[in-house]
């Protein structure tokens, strides 16, 4: 019984260490686990290669900061990967301090020069409108009233061919964010999806996914992508296996891991309560 | 030499604010209060841009345009009345108009977006799915769990524990753990996906620099170092 007392009160730094070791190890030595694919990377890559025609106008935001890149990035690089494959119009746009910071590193990934796509012409950034929802409103309204200039020249939007057609929220055709909370979906629903009825897909960390099934189930989404392990199955959907993939291992090995410590938390505490009554 | 720094920042920066992990230390508040730094300086920076922005391209076009900028950018200032008491009422101003404008916005489509929506779409949710067992037991539990939940919350005081409303105030209680054992599962997997992108970028494996493994050995060494032996000494130190 000992033992028993011993495992409950462990130190939590040697959870911590264990913690490192599962995770750390199938980084350096890939266990090559399956990636069964979900309900979920179907229904995104399907809605990304079926629903999305040739001269739609796409809003790609990436609505999160440094913090949430681990579980956002992949799927933003590889979504942005399959959105260029196509002969849409792109313009990204962020609501979150940090979008700007995190998209160049998306460009270190993915250049749209590769794609053929030409700046100003296939594809625009505003850069970071400060605001939040009052912000995504206003440009709901007007682009060119909202955001001045753009990111990269510095120059007026209407001096840009693909601002001729783009004008508020009822020139766009479809919304793709990545966020890790406020302003994020409900935001983006409020002033863009409800007045103006434009579809959404919204990629989110997994402590936000219980928050946006009630979205999926009444249709206001029209995809969502969970967290890092859909992202995986995502990039083996569209067979270019990316940092989600590479890290789908770790993530099965610290789940394991979670899962023996509720396990042997529980029987500790049963047992002990048991010897204490 | 130069390309290394920002590696080496990086890597220290990571590692000391995981520090904490062992216990509350120097590494780790230097590490915190250089993030907080970098954080608040930069979203500054960006609102500035944008501030300067619209005055170069749009406000400054017309008279009244510059008048509505100048009294925007009063309003503004007087945010900073919050860190003085005298000027605190000042403060008030501008969180009103926020907040006014905020609520405002959201007000207009927040009944369809957030309420009618979802209630139309639980409405429509089929009891039986044809040819799809999971389906049907997925819409049924729905249908039982949606309205116990409103009940439990609509009825207060002791009615809640009487009659029916036990049976169905179990169901909404074991919803609810369902739901919060849901939310916990997917937090799990948030804060390990952080750890693991941070661990990706620490072994630095592509497409993260590779000389971060060299830096993620080397600093983890000096720190793990540095307070395991500060613990040794404190102890030795420390009257029997």
């Amino acid at each position: 019984m000992s033992i028993i007392k011993k495992i409950r009160d462990l130190d939590t730094r040697i959870i911590y260490a264990l913690a490192w070791i599962f995770v750390l190890f199938p980084l350096i030595s890939p266990l090559g686990l399956p990636i069964p694919i979900s309900a979920d990377a179907i229904a995104w890559n399907n809605y990304v290669t079926d629903e999305v025609q040739d001269g739609d106008t796409v809003i790609f935001s990436l609505m999160y900061g440094t913090s949430g890149m681990p579980e956002l990035f992949p799927m933003s690089v590889a979504t942005m990967k399959h959105i260029l494959e196509k002969d849409v119009k792109i313009v990204v746009v962020h609501f979150w301090t940090e979008g700007p910071l995190v998209f160049n590193a998306l460009l270190g990934q993915v250049d749209p020069a590769d794609y053929g796509k030409v700046y100003g012409e296939d594809w625009i950034r505003l850069g970071y409108i400060p605001g939040s929802e009052t912000a995504m409103g206003s440009l709901a309204t007007s682009f060119q009233k909202t955001v001045p200039n753009d990111y990269v020249e510095r120059k007026p939007l209407d001096s840009f061919a693909i601002m001729d057609d783009i004008k508020s929220a009822e020139d766009i055709d479809l919304i793709i964010s990545f966020e890790t909370g406020t302003p994020g979906t409900p935001e983006w629903l409020r002033q863009w999806n409800t007045p103006y009825g434009v579809p959404q897909i919204t990629g989110c960390i997994g402590v936000s996914v219980p928050g946006m099934i009630p979205y999926m189930n009444s249709g206001q989404l029209k995809a969502l992508m969970p967290g890092l392990t859909v992202s995986a199955e995502y990039e083996v959907l569209l067979n270019k296996p990316g940092l989600a993939v590479a890290g789908v291992d770790a993530v099965s090995t610290s789940h394991l891991l979670v899962v023996l410590l509720v396990i042997i938390g529980n029987v500790a505490y049963f047992m002990t309560r048991e010897e204490g009554q | 030499m130069v390309d290394l720094l920002p590696v080496w920042i990086a890597v220290f920066c990571t590692l000391g604010i995981y520090s904490i992990l062992y216990r509350e230390n120097n590494w780790f508040r230097l590490a915190e209060s250089a993030y907080l730094g970098c954080a608040v300086g930069y979203g500054v920076s960006q609102d500035l841009l944008y501030i300067r922005n619209q005055l170069i391209a749009q406000w400054s076009n017309g008279g009244l345009a510059i008048l509505l900028f100048v009294i925007t950018l009063i309003v503004g200032v007087l945010w900073y009345g919050r860190f003085n008491k005298d000027y605190f009422y000042l403060y008030r101003w501008p969180l009103a108009i926020v907040v006014g404008t905020g609520i405002g916005m959201a007000l207009k489509t927040v009944v369809f977006t957030q309420f009618l929506d979802q209630i139309i779409a639980q409405a429509n949710t089929p009891f039986f799915v044809a040819g799809d067992i999971g389906g049907t037991i997925n819409n049924l539990l729905i249908h039982l769990m949606v309205p116990s939940i409103l009940l439990y919350f609509w009825f207060t005081g002791t009615i809640r524990d009487s009659g029916p409303m036990k049976v169905v105030g179990k169901v909404a209680r074991y919803t609810m753990m369902a739901g919060f054992g849901s939310a916990y599962g997917y937090t799990i997997l948030t804060r390990y996906s952080l750890f693991i992108g941070r661990s990706q970028f620490l072994l630095g494996l592509p497409p993260n620099a590779a000389e971060a493994r060299l830096a993620f050995m080397v600093i983890a060494a000096v720190m793990l170092l540095s307070m395991i032996g500060y613990d040794m000494i404190a102890k030795k130190e420390q009257p029997e």
